[in-house]
């Protein structure tokens, strides 16, 4: 049996990329399994979804702690240790960030594969939705599906013209994908990271969230306070000796409503260097 | 003084705050009688007349939290449409106190079915047996919600008709005993926003065990036990009346060779029965239960060591699965050595009548199967 | 006014009612007691808070109040958070009740127009022509056929003391009309329109935009009605815009042909004249 964990957020997918996955597997006449983690996850909020692939049925219904392949749809989430705590040894980690695998800075005994999904998605769909943009590398790299299975399982998911952007997704995630090589960074302390944010409440920091960020131009804002009034998060905080604002980063899901409601465009919004 | 006037004096003398409720048959007078008692001003007492039995059971839980000292009331079809927010009042752990005057579903006499499909509600149940019972049980039913090892809602439930409407002698205690006897109530902690503890703000839902607050929960319901009878004591104390020990009352029992078990207004009937039955000699003496949650699993036991047969009446049934009361007796004996003949009577259902004869009736086939005799396991009344 | 929410929340990008819970609260100040029952996160706030059955939004409030004055904390404000299922469906009974009872206690909706917490199914609130997960559009519909419940004109019929409308849209009127309710007795209610860009389907960043379109097309006019009878119109422009500036940005109306668009034009330009002819005379005629 095979045992993958998905990792990603809220509007990326993760959930319909693992139903990919087991009906493309389905359709190589395999048996599988597609399990999300639903707590009360809203867009941009961590989730992760797992998938079991076996010669005979799926009989467990507990969730998967010990995956041989961890796909992780999300460039920032990318960046944590947590996404390859548990795995198998030996195991495979794809990522989603523009860096090839040789600049992973995670570590341990698994391979690394990446790919810049989310630059992918953009072209391609117009929208950082990755989990198709992630699946061509799954394909390539693991060579446990055909990539054939897999667009045979987008038309499911997404008939007529939405199915054959995420194909040009897939193919081009097949094309792009760089490793798998060995991880660089042999030793890494297991992070001790809830990456699966359950129920309702505050959160700490959701500068993760955030595919675009706000840039304020200091130099053109009046001190309107418009962005102030409406940020929905009070991430936008206001110096009143300056009168100017300043952004608290960790409040800023980057929804990108300040940029857009201020009169002068003081606030741009810019992508998310990973 | 009716079984519904014993449960609104009860209201009066614990000095309730808020109340409210909505009226159904057989407890529509109750909403009479604390309408009258909120319209003469006795004490400061609000009653708030509302729409539906669900939100009469949010108005008290609301209420309850905040500090103030509760009661509401309904019956049959009323509490079933209760059932949602009882489970939320039962896990906030809010010592609201209810009567349920019971009415069956088939037909509108009493059974117990409508607090018996109570039971996953987390609250604590009791079933009464006349109108004395009522105000006593209700005093007691907050002495031991609001106390702070419990903190659990409580219901005491009562027949429909035959008590809430049938009249008889009720003592009624002086108001300035019950007032030092029950001390007002104390939200804890405090909701009150300049008393509150700002930590809990941030709190939100999910992380740790899904599974502790249903163990939390369980146990403080199991420990209602202790409490009670410590209350009953103490109410004897001051008042002078008590009934068994607060889990079961027990009736020619000292020497008994069989007990009938039976609760609500038919416990009435059955100690006629019994009496009845000594004068032709047979060993035979009732144990009514008074608590169904938490179960006197222990008083059973105990008995269990010493009778021959137990019969148990029940008054309510879960269709297709049989008497819940007497599952839960068999259940609390099923690894004990010593134990007697049970059988099982179906009685009471829909309002049917069960007469002292149908008590005589069942003292002496618990008597026969006690001593051997071929008796069938379950026998509809 | 300091901020009463606690953030960053769990609400999604871009949320409406996490500003509206924002600015209610924030107008509001510290002396209340917040009621909550199932809806979507929208923002925590540093108040106590209560949170009940769906159904019990009405019945909760009712009881907090009747607690308080028990209590002798009458000064305490019992002050319902609620969405539009809570408000609109589920919980109108009780809310009813509440507000024929005249209970001293504030109602604040935050209406994002469908069942946003389980994914944007269908409520009273849903206009017509959206598109939700239980609205879909086919050969046998068009979205939702039946238009949206006009909730401030039926709890208006209450005799209430204060019933407003509001938007995330214009946050000084919004804080306005909370700072007014704060100074009067008696059941409370104020309906806050709140676009939510996973259900309506619309870039985040356009929340205040289609707020804002959503009030000066006369789709959601800022009103509000004292004691069932006297009516002030908040917000008068001299001339409405379009509705398909507050319809074409959101993909949930996206299906609408052109008879359908303007079937809505028309039936806000109508209701829009009616309520020019209420504020008027200053009053309703219920």
């Amino acid at each position: 049996m095979i045992e993958i964990r998905l990792h990603g957020r809220g509007g990326q997918g993760a959930v319909t990329a693992s139903r990919i996955i087991a009906t493309a597997a389905y359709e190589e006449g395999k048996y599988s399994q597609a399990i999300p983690m639903y707590g009360t996850e809203r867009r941009g909020a961590p989730l992760t979804a797992f998938v079991r692939i076996d010669d005979v049925r799926v009989r467990e219904r507990e969730l998967v702690h010990n995956p041989e392949i961890s796909i992780v749809l999300d460039p920032l989430i990318a960046k944590q240790q947590a996404v390859v705590n548990q795995l198998k040894p030996g195991g495979l980690v794809i990522l989603n960030t523009a860096y090839p695998p040789e600049a992973v800075k995670i570590g341990g005994d698994f391979n690394v594969a990446t790919v810049d999904a989310t630059t992918i998605a953009l072209e391609t769909l117009g929208r950082p939705i990755t989990n198709t943009a992630i699946l061509g590398a799954f394909a390539k790299v693991t060579g446990l599906l055909k990539v054939e299975s897999i667009e045979k399982a987008i038309k499911k998911f997404f008939p007529g013209r939405l199915g054959d952007m995420n194909i040009a997704a897939v193919k081009r995630s097949y094309d792009e994908v760089k490793g798998p090589i060995q991880a660089v960074v042999k030793e890494a302390p297991e992070q001790k990271v809830d990456i699966h944010v359950g129920g309702y409440g505050v959160l700490k920091d959701v500068s993760s969230w955030r595919v675009f960020t706000p840039e304020i131009d200091v130099d053109k804002c009046i001190g309107c306070k418009t962005c102030w009034i409406f940020c929905p998060e009070t991430a936008i905080q206001w110096d009143e000796e300056k009168n100017k604002p300043w952004i608290r980063f960790e409040a800023c899901k980057g929804c990108g409503l300040c940029a857009n409601e201020c009169p002068v465009n003081a606030i741009k919004m810019v992508r998310v260097e990973v | 003084m009716v079984g519904n006037k014993a449960a609104a004096t009860a209201v009066k003398l614990a000095k309730v705050q808020v109340a409210s409720a909505f009226p159904i048959t057989p407890q529509t007078t109750i909403t009479q009688y604390l309408s009258e008692m909120y319209a003469a001003g006795e004490w400061d007492f609000d009653f708030v007349n509302v729409e539906g039995e669900l939100t009469s059971q949010v108005v008290v839980q609301a209420a309850s939290r905040t500090g103030a000292r509760t009661f509401t009331c309904t019956s049959g079809p009323g509490l079933l449409y209760m059932h949602h927010p009882m489970q939320t009042t039962g896990s906030s752990r809010l010592p609201v106190v209810m009567a349920v005057v019971h009415r069956g579903y088939k037909g509108m006499q009493p059974d117990h079915s409508d607090l018996m499909s109570q039971q996953w509600t987390g609250w604590g149940h009791q079933y009464v047996e006349h109108a004395q019972e009522i105000l006593d049980s209700v005093l007691m039913a907050y002495k031991v919600a609001e106390d702070p090892r419990i903190r659990i809602p409580i219901a005491v439930g009562y027949d429909g008709y035959v008590l809430s409407y049938t009249a008889e002698p009720v003592e009624i205690p002086a108001q300035e005993e019950v007032d030092k006897w029950l001390p007002p109530n104390k939200a804890m902690p405090s909701v009150l926003p300049d008393e509150v503890d700002p930590s809990t703000f941030a709190r939100g839902w999910g992380g740790g065990d899904p599974q502790m607050p249903w163990k939390v929960h369980h146990e403080a319901i199991l420990k209602i036990e202790e409490v009670l009878k410590e209350t009953m004591d103490s109410f004897e104390k001051t008042f002078g009346r008590r009934y068994g020990n607060g889990m079961i009352e027990e009736y020619m029992m000292e020497d008994a060779e069989v007990a009938i078990l039976a609760m609500g207004t038919i416990a009435g009937t059955c100690k006629a029965a019994v009496d009845r039955m000594r004068k032709e000699g047979k060993k035979v003496g009732l144990i009514k239960l008074r608590s169904y949650i938490p179960f006197p699993v222990k008083d059973f036991r105990e008995w269990a060591k010493k009778l021959d047969g137990i019969a148990v009446v029940d008054r309510s049934i879960c269709p297709g699965k049989g008497g819940p009361v007497f599952a839960k007796l068999r259940d609390s004996l099923f690894d004990q050595e010593e134990k007697p003949k049970t059988l099982q009577f179906h009685a009471g259902l829909g309002g049917k009548e069960v007469r002292v004869h149908d008590f005589e009736m069942i003292g002496d086939k618990i008597l026969k199967a006690a001593k051997g005799g071929k008796v069938e396991q379950v026998t509809w009344v | 006014m300091g901020e009463l929410t606690i953030t960053p929340g769990s609400a999604c990008q871009g949320c409406g009612a996490a500003l509206a819970a924002r600015l209610a609260f924030k107008a509001l100040g510290s002396n209340v007691i917040r009621h909550g029952i199932p809806c979507c996160p929208d923002s925590t706030t540093k108040t106590p808070r209560f949170s009940t059955v769906f159904e019990g939004g009405g019945a909760q409030l009712t009881g907090t109040s009747r607690g308080l004055k028990a209590i002798g904390r009458e000064d305490v404000m019992a002050v319902g958070f609620y969405g539009d299922g809570g408000t609109y469906d589920i919980g109108f009974q009780g809310l009813s009740a509440a507000a024929e009872r005249n209970e001293n206690i504030m109602v604040i909706t935050k209406d994002n127009e469908a069942y946003m917490n389980t994914g944007n199914q269908r409520s009273g609130a849903t206009p017509k022509y959206a598109r939700t997960s239980t609205n879909p559009v086919g050969p046998r519909s068009r979205g939702k056929p039946r238009p949206k419940k006009n909730i401030p004109f039926i709890f208006a019929a209450h005799y209430v003391p204060y019933v407003g409308t509001a938007s995330v849209g214009f946050p000084e009127d919004l804080i306005s009309k909370v700072n007014y309710m704060k100074t009067i007795k008696g059941f409370r209610m104020l309906i806050i329109q709140s676009p939510c860009p996973v259900g309506w389907r619309y870039d985040p960043a356009k929340t205040i935009e289609i707020a804002r379109a959503s009030v000066q097309s006369g789709i959601w006019p800022l009103y509000e009605i004292m004691d069932g009878k006297t009516f002030k119109l908040n917000y008068k422009p001299k001339e409405l815009k379009p509705v398909t500036e507050y319809l074409t940005p959101q993909a949930r109306f996206r299906h609408m042909t052109e008879e359908e668009v303007a079937d809505i034009q028309e039936t806000a330009t109508a209701s829009w004249e009616n309520l020019l002819k209420a504020d008027e005379m200053g009053r309703l005629i219920i």
